[in-house]
């Protein structure tokens, strides 16, 4: 390609490609004008805190306006030149992590986590973790993919540490910081094995180019660069899911570090991740499907499968024996991300292109639902703390005593994540099951049922500590500010949104527009 | 001059290079030796990026990928390194071994 050439894209490309990330370029203007802002200030105040909320919904109003604009429009959806796509997979999770940053800015507000003196430095950290995110859905080139998970690691890092003397938020960033730079130098050896091989990084022309390899060798006949290059791809996007044996870092992290990020790094990292994991898989598979190597996409479906159900089942027996509420809810996280890994391995395996949608529509709405549930149980658990200075579950008896409000709202969020109806957890869940019984995949679909008895126990066994344990010593009660009341209301009643009528179709509405505009390599 | 080295020759070099500092991040106790095993590994796959580069079509993305290569890992280097002399300032040691408070 000449340079000419190149001026020629940049210059027909780059009027359209910058409106289709205007969602993106509101985060990017909040982070430079919090960075500003704090030049001129002498004394901490929550100026930060505003502009980020002020950024995030920002962001959240355009993403959604975008979903609305474009949805069914025939306009080409890769921009950049190829380097991001925006399609309705793109759309939904632009939408989903702006409004979980809405949540996050106003958790940080109700529970003074950062201080005003550390909030133009969380912030910061926060949006452009949000942001490298929000890359890590859109991107279709290797490069990008690799720019974008750096991006979402590298402030996740720093807010993993961020309570600078506290000793065990310092091991906790360690940990983290020096496990992700090996994942992410391995995923970048395994992009460099595969992108050298077909001579593009571009995902869509790589996949093309890789099932045209396997139909020219007739069959079952693989590189082993290209093996290797997957490999090692998938291990860096496991270690961001957390997949066993990808997970040791996650209970640590989240024990060390607050509440606050923990639920941050649960919910928004987590969901970024199965996103990226969704489009390199299938993208890469796809194509394959055309060239009738079903095999290959059998093998590769297989090997997600064992991971998910690994990562489920390991997460679950693990959670029971905790004590500490954090790492209690990190091995829950871990066991969700394998639930969440299934419909995609199902949709890998089922050797039939007419599930794709319907399996990515699962976990979508399943992530959708995760974003409630899982906030919620974090942000209660950060006020308590708040309240009691503990996080141990020991300190938790008789907390119906002292607080009633939050003893339901964390009675609702554990019995959605255990997904008992009617609440939410139940639907996403039973969504996810049903699309394993669609493909076939029955005996993911026992190991799933059976993963949600066991994680009933340890569901139950906060809630019984929590209502019915009596306590040795009466303690004192205390209310919550109004503030941290509307927001458990708010997400107690999105738990609860199965029952209210409407509410379920339209989510239901968004996901299934949102899959139908796939953008997939034929 | 190109000829000389054939690109099995260079993909071997980069393969040893990547075994070596996966060696190291899983063997070194010091958490500055675990990132200079990282570096090896990140160098492995710039000298790949480069190889297929200068050999197949892979061509200028490769360059970019490599460009890119080297300056991420810096900013990962410069978070790590804050991140692990705030973990001196605590424990007063680099020894990832001794980081074991946060258990069951």
């Amino acid at each position: 390609m000449t340079l000419t050439q190149v001026l020629d894209i940049v210059r027909t490309d780059i009027a359209q490609s910058l409106v289709l990330f205007s969602p993106e370029l509101a985060l990017v203007v909040t982070i430079l004008l919090i960075l500003f802002v704090r030049l001129f200030q002498r004394e901490g105040t929550y100026l930060a805190r505003h502009l980020a909320l002020l950024g995030t919904v920002i962001s959240l109003g355009l993403a959604a306006y975008l979903f609305n604009r474009t949805s069914l429009s025939a306009e080409t959806p890769e921009i950049f030149g190829g380097m991001l796509v925006v399609d309705g997979f793109t759309h939904f999770f632009r939408m989903l992590l702006a409004a979980f940053g809405v949540f996050m800015v106003w958790l940080c507000a109700i529970t003074a986590v950062p201080s005003a003196r550390d909030a133009s430095d969380f912030f910061p950290l926060l949006l452009g973790a949000t942001l490298g995110m929000m890359l890590m859905t859109s991107s279709i080139h290797l490069l990008m993919i690799f720019m974008a998970v750096e991006m979402a690691s590298l402030p996740s890092y720093g807010l993993a540490g961020f309570l600078k003397e506290d000793r065990r938020a310092g091991e906790a960033s360690l940990k983290y910081v020096v496990f992700g730079a090996g994942a992410s130098g391995i995923m970048l050896y395994g992009m460099s094995l595969l992108a050298g091989r077909f001579g593009t990084a571009h995902l869509p022309t790589l996949a093309r180019e890789l099932a045209g390899a396997v139909q020219s060798t007739g069959g079952f006949v693989l590189d082993p660069i290209v093996v290797a290059g997957v490999l090692l791809i998938l291990v860096g996007i496991g270690f961001k899911i957390a997949a066993v044996p990808f997970h040791f870092w996650c209970p640590d992290v989240f024990q060390g570090a607050s509440a606050e990020v923990a639920g941050f790094l649960s919910v928004a990292s987590k969901a970024a991740a199965l996103a990226l994991l969704a489009r390199f898989s299938l993208t890469l598979a796809y194509p394959l499907f055309a060239a009738d190597s079903t095999a290959i996409t059998g093998a590769l479906g297989l090997t997600l499968g064992l991971l998910a159900a690994v990562t489920a089942t390991y997460g679950n027996l693990a959670a029971y024996a905790q004590t500490n509420l954090k790492r209690l809810l990190a091995f829950s996280t871990i066991a969700h991300a394998g639930y969440m890994m299934m419909p995609i391995a199902a949709a890998i395996g089922a050797q039939s292109e007419s599930l794709y949608r319907p399996a990515v529509d699962a976990v979508l709405f399943y992530l959708a639902v995760y974003l409630f549930m899982n906030l919620g149980a974090f942000g209660v658990v950060a006020l308590i703390r708040n309240a009691i200075g503990s996080e141990d579950l020991r300190d938790y008896v008789g907390l119906i005593h002292r607080n009633a409000p939050l003893t339901v709202a964390m009675a609702v969020f554990m019995l959605s994540l255990t997904g008992i109806p009617p609440l939410a957890g139940f639907v996403a869940k039973f969504r996810i099951f049903a699309v394993l019984y669609d493909t076939g995949f029955l005996w993911l679909l026992v190991i799933g049922l059976i993963n949600t008895v066991f994680s009933l126990f340890y569901y139950v066994k906060v809630l019984r500590v929590m209502i019915v344990d009596q306590p040795e010593v009466e303690r004192p009660g205390w209310q919550l500010a109004p503030l941290a009341m509307a927001f458990n209301a708010v997400l107690v009643l999105a738990n609860l949104a199965p029952l209210a009528p409407g509410v379920w179709p339209a989510l239901q509405a968004v996901t299934q527009s949102a899959v139908s505009w796939l953008h997939l390599p034929y | 001059m190109t000829e000389a080295i054939p690109l099995q020759a260079v993909l071997i070099v980069s393969a040893a290079m990547f075994v070596c500092g996966a060696l190291c991040m899983a063997t070194k106790r010091n958490a500055v030796g675990i990132l200079m095993g990282v570096e090896l590994v990140l160098n492995a796959s710039n000298l790949n990026f480069v190889a297929f580069a200068q050999y197949t079509p892979f061509g200028l993305d490769g360059q970019m990928f490599a460009l890119f290569g080297i300056v991420m890992p810096a900013a990962e280097a410069a978070i790590a390194l804050a991140i692990i002399l705030n973990f001196y300032n605590n424990h007063l040691t680099v020894d990832v071994d001794r980081a074991n408070e946060l258990k069951l």
